[in-house]
């Protein structure tokens, strides 16, 4: 059963069409890659779907309810989390700090406890918190300023976050840009890891090798519209795919 | 553990501080200080809003309609001094909303124009709603404020109350500032963004420390109305609210005490400034050397001074290890 069915999206900035028609599903428990060149539309999909965009035509169901036009927070506390391409983190806080955020849904907000709570967060919310650190690997990091964090740790954070919100859906946009080859393997270990434990990932990605080795799917953009759509094999060898990335040899001219 | 008990013991001579000032003080410092409480409440009320990331340069007008609503509640209704301060800051409280409620989805600037255009929309309210506010004639005859029936004409009493306010403002403030909704209030203020992606709905958040600001300043309002007992449409203009911001900036942004340092230091310093054309050019240099000098307000001094001092002494001549 797909828990993300996208029909006929389309989002026009102007007279250009970023996103045209595209048809997107997600099964329960899959890793989809979404990929294209630089322009494709991968970004202004992603903010279709979490709700930062609203789309010019089309419709989002997810898990049976139709998100469309629904704002950022209330897609997010449908189960549909989004993380950012590049740093987007609270960078003045504490890595536990991020993640407590990332609680957010699931956290005591009622006025006793704003109020008369002898400490600012439960036991049980800092507990669930390094939790996640730990998973992530950044529970020795959990009381420095994010700002000082390495690159490849804060990219983690940001994944680390998303999961706090407990998400049945995770989107990770472009989550090893900017990383060596050996850290990028290991996030993507750990993105496989989140899905072996129940959770469906979409995933874009610019960078194609890290995509081949953990997507079951792809499906690749070009100016907007599908251009393929299948597994990391039938995709690669897609003349069209191949033409996209790498234009069309001269001699063919 | 040895920090907790430094800041627990200055809090304690603070506390001997205030309780004792009427002793040894005269009228005028009583005077003195009891407007400066009510500075306290103001620029501590706005914390909220700003590390939310909205720039409030209208906030004296909640003031005003905090002030003008207990003063007329109690002046022409005789409603008792408690209920009527109550009001003024509940009905500030709710033109907060109907103004927050529209404006708070702008951002940065667009924002801040709309609280300066509402800051003059209500001095010009008060200016020209003459049957109701006596307008430029001021509003006089306001009664002294009152405790269980218990009138405290004396400067000293309402010294006591001041402080009472400002103590209860701020034991509220830092609570919800050290509980998760102080944790939202900065998510909002550095990503936006992303606290919406985590399901935070920002537009609520930040109507909730927008109105909670504007409760407070209302409450600020109505104890100055009974503590002065004439009220002057323009004392709550442009003006007042900018000195509000600035003293959360020469304060610091950074940690809750900010804009109580920045509220003493500036109240006390400006005093002999009150009323005259000086008290502008005195909070623009103010402003202007804590931006250049002091980026981090006030509270960062003692740090800054540390790392001077480090650094003298780490660039000092060393005696060579030979000699």
């Amino acid at each position: 059963m797909s828990l993300l069915e996208a029909r006929n999206l389309t989002r026009l900035f102007g007279g250009l069409a970023a996103v045209n028609h595209v048809d997107l599903s997600v099964d329960e428990g899959e890793i989809v890659g979404l990929i294209g060149p630089n322009g494709a539309g991968k970004t202004t999909c992603f903010n279709l779907l979490s709700g930062f965009l609203r789309p010019t035509l089309g419709s989002i169901v997810l898990a049976g309810e139709d998100i469309t036009g629904l704002r950022p927070h209330q897609i997010a506390s449908r189960g549909l989390i989004r993380t950012f391409q590049l740093t987007t983190l609270f960078q003045e806080m504490t890595a536990l700090e991020n993640v407590l955020l990332g609680l957010h849904l699931h956290s005591d907000k009622g006025p006793r406890r704003v109020l008369f709570g002898r400490r600012a967060f439960p036991a049980d919310e800092i507990a669930r918190g390094r939790e996640v650190l730990e998973f992530t690997g950044l529970v020795s990091h959990a009381d420095q300023l994010t700002r000082n964090l390495p690159h490849g740790h804060q990219r983690v954070l940001g994944i680390a976050m998303a999961l706090a919100a407990r998400p049945r859906l995770l989107m990770l946009d472009e989550p090893v840009t900017g990383m060596n080859l050996d850290e990028s393997g290991r996030v993507m270990e750990l993105v496989k890891t989140i899905r072996g434990r129940g959770t469906t990932i979409l995933l874009v990605e610019h960078n194609m090798r890290a995509v081949m080795g953990t997507c079951e799917r792809i499906v690749v953009l070009n100016f907007g519209q599908k251009l393929a759509e299948g597994t990391p094999a039938e995709v690669s060898t897609s003349p069209d795919v191949i033409q996209a990335y790498l234009g069309t040899g001269v001699n063919h001219a | 553990m040895h920090r907790r008990l430094g800041v627990l013991l200055g809090l304690v001579v603070l506390a001997v501080l205030a309780l004792l000032l009427p002793q040894f003080g005269g009228d005028y410092y009583v005077h003195i200080f009891a407007l400066v409480f009510t500075n306290v409440i103001l620029a501590a009320s706005l914390r909220p809003s700003l590390t939310c990331g909205q720039l409030n340069i209208g906030h004296s007008a909640f003031m005003s309609i905090g002030a003008y609503t207990s003063a007329l509640l109690a002046k022409n209704l005789a409603v008792p001094f408690e209920i009527s301060l109550l009001g003024g800051a509940l009905l500030a409280t709710a033109v907060g909303w109907a103004i927050g409620y529209p404006s708070l989805r702008l951002r940065g600037v667009y924002f801040a124009m709309v609280t300066v255009a509402f800051v003059e929309v209500i001095r010009l309210i008060a200016q020209l709603w003459v049957p109701l506010t006596r307008g430029m004639s001021g509003l006089s005859g306001i009664p002294k404020p009152s405790v269980l029936g218990m009138t405290l004409s004396t400067r000293t009493g309402q010294y006591y109350l001041a402080l009472v306010l400002m103590l209860a403002t701020l034991l509220v403030l830092w609570k919800l500032e050290h509980s998760r909704l102080g944790l939202i209030w900065r998510s909002i203020g550095m990503a936006d963004h992303l606290a919406q992606s985590l399901g935070v709905n920002i537009a609520r958040h930040k109507l909730l420390a927008f109105m909670l600001g504007c409760f407070f300043a209302g409450i600020a309002g109505g104890f100055y109305a009974h503590f002065i007992r004439f009220l002057f449409p323009p004392e709550f203009g442009f003006l007042m609210a900018t000195n509000i911001l600035v003293y959360n900036y020469v304060g610091g942004r950074g940690h809750f005490v900010g804009p109580i340092v920045g509220a003493v230091f500036l109240s006390l310093l400006s005093e002999p400034f009150r009323g005259s054309p000086y008290e502008t050019i005195f909070f623009s240099i103010a402003m202007l050397l804590t931006i250049l000098f002091l980026p981090g307000g006030l509270i960062t001094l003692p740090r800054k001074l540390a790392e001077l001092r480090w650094w003298r002494t780490a660039s000092a001549p060393t005696p060579s290890p030979a000699a």
